[in-house]
């Protein structure tokens, strides 16, 4: 296990694919967090909490966004390139493949999310500075949301290999990380709210467990993920066990 | 023990187990029949060239001896068990399924490296075989950048990581040059000669005739036969008459 962990650590840092996620990742961070602290107007940022969710909690979504992007591209990378053949040969014990991409991901996922909420605070804090609005976080919530942001990366780095696992195609799971999180989470779930349910979708967990939710506590929303990224890599690890592969 | 007990033992061969043991296998794709009820087996220290037309089931068989497809029935054994339950699978197996199974972003170094890692294989030996398939020097390279030739030998220094005693190719020839063929060729042998055993897939039969012992001819998912090169030329048929007229038989 060890063995196949070391494999997959160096498979992640021996190709651009992760530079090449990071730099997106950061750019749209810079983007968003920059459009919203600049362009929205002062009172938008009146209470902590819509400081909160509208700028400075973006780090966590963006973070988990590329996270499981990660995880899903360490699985479906290598039935795209036909490298998979060559990995199952070695380790034809196919559990171990996964296991390995499941924590090699958290393991670079949990960075993404760090570096991905260290950086919208950052931009965050410097764009109300330049307005002259009053920032409401105080150390408390810097910290949980740089510790939940990497706990929530790292767990939708986990839900990605998971996915990828099962699908194993790597465009439409790509495109199906993307449009959950910011297409079906992002526009209907988040504002409609769906009651109570909306709350408890994976993207809101994530976000609650930066300290996103009052409702909500961090600690539990972060057990609830780990429940789906539980789920998602008993769907991959059984697919991957048991179907052939070309 | 009594002393024709001894002569017995003196005269008959060492009993040796087959490196490969292929019974009553079958591969059922939906309707779609990819091999059915095959049964071989190859001893240690035999070069065998596995042979037939476009979709005979020659990879497919080759997948289902490897683990990487499951049986609809019947078996296939290497060293006795099924692949996914060998203790140290690189060091008795190699093998090369398509010529290009690589990230094209990764330099060869770093794909032998990851293997090499995960079936707990030094680093120096990964720079053996870098030399030993003379890719030392476009090691450092993405794959993305190497000709087809280049490729093969990589896939094969993949295979040699290990040092295994079972080869397994399929299409192993297939963008090397005229050199790199002979070299092959010259590999092979060194490697049966050793008491390796090698399974080589093909479709170029006069390439296959220099470098096998013996041949496994299929079609439609069955065997046609299996026979040693040497016994074919003493009976004064080439193999290119032979698999003609088999698989134009089983066509008919």
């Amino acid at each position: 296990m060890t063995a196949q962990l070391r494999a997959e650590l160096l498979k992640q840092r021996s190709t651009r694919t992760n530079l090449g996620l990071l730099s997106a990742m950061l750019g749209l961070i810079l983007l968003v967090v920059l459009l919203h602290g600049v362009a929205l107007p002062a009172k938008e940022f009146g209470r902590r909490s819509d400081q909160l969710t509208e700028l400075f909690g973006r780090g966590e979504m963006f973070g988990a966004l590329f996270a499981a992007l990660l995880g899903a591209m360490s699985i479906t990378g290598e039935f795209r390139h036909g490298t998979i053949r060559p990995t199952f040969l070695a380790t034809p014990r196919r559990g171990r493949v996964v296991a390995a991409k499941v924590w090699a991901s958290m393991l670079i996922g949990s960075a993404f999310g760090l570096i991905a909420q260290a950086v919208a605070a950052g931009v965050g804090s410097a764009a109300l500075a330049a307005r002259g609005v009053e920032i409401r976080l105080d150390g408390g919530d810097y910290a949980l949301l740089l510790a939940g942001a990497a706990a929530a990366a790292a767990l939708w780095a986990a839900v990605g290999v998971g996915l990828g696992a099962a699908v194993r195609n790597q465009v439409p799971t790509v495109v199906g990380i993307c449009v959950w999180l910011l297409l079906i989470e992002g526009l209907f779930v988040g504002d409609v709210g769906l009651g109570g349910i909306g709350r408890f979708t994976p993207g809101a967990l994530g976000k609650a467990a930066s300290g996103q939710d009052p409702l909500l506590a961090p600690g539990l929303a972060v057990v609830l993920l780990a429940l789906y990224a539980a789920a998602a890599v008993a769907a991959g690890w059984a697919t991957t066990t048991r179907r052939d592969v070309a | 023990m009594s002393a024709t007990d001894v002569a017995a033992t003196t005269t008959e061969p060492p009993p040796r187990d087959p490196v490969v043991r292929i019974s009553s296998l079958t591969k059922r794709y939906g309707g779609v029949v990819a091999v059915e009820d095959l049964t071989f087996s190859l001893d240690p220290g035999t070069v065998t060239g596995f042979l037939g037309p476009n979709g005979a089931g020659k990879t497919t068989t080759l997948r289902l001896l490897l683990g990487l497809a499951e049986p609809t029935a019947g078996e296939a054994l290497v060293f006795g068990r099924r692949y996914r339950e060998l203790e140290d699978p690189a060091r008795r197996v190699g093998a090369v399924l398509e010529s290009n199974d690589f990230h094209p972003g990764r330099s060869g170094r770093d794909h032998l490296r990851a293997l090499a890692l995960a079936a707990d294989i030094s680093r120096g030996r990964v720079e053996e075989v870098l030399e030993l398939v003379e890719l030392a020097r476009p090691a450092g390279r993405r794959v993305g950048t190497y000709s087809l030739g280049m490729r093969q030998r990589l896939g094969l220094a993949g295979a040699l990581l290990g040092d295994p005693g079972l080869l397994i190719l399929d299409e192993p020839a297939n963008g090397l040059d005229p050199a790199g063929v002979h070299w092959l060729r010259a590999f092979l042998r060194r490697l049966a000669d050793k008491g390796g055993t090698v399974l080589i897939s093909s479709h170029v039969l006069a390439e296959v005739a220099q470098m096998v012992d013996q041949v496994v001819i299929i079609d439609r998912g069955r065997l046609l036969v299996i026979v040693r090169l040497d016994e074919l030329t003493g009976r004064g048929e080439t193999l290119e008459d032979t698999y003609l007229e088999l698989t134009a038989r089983e066509a008919s």
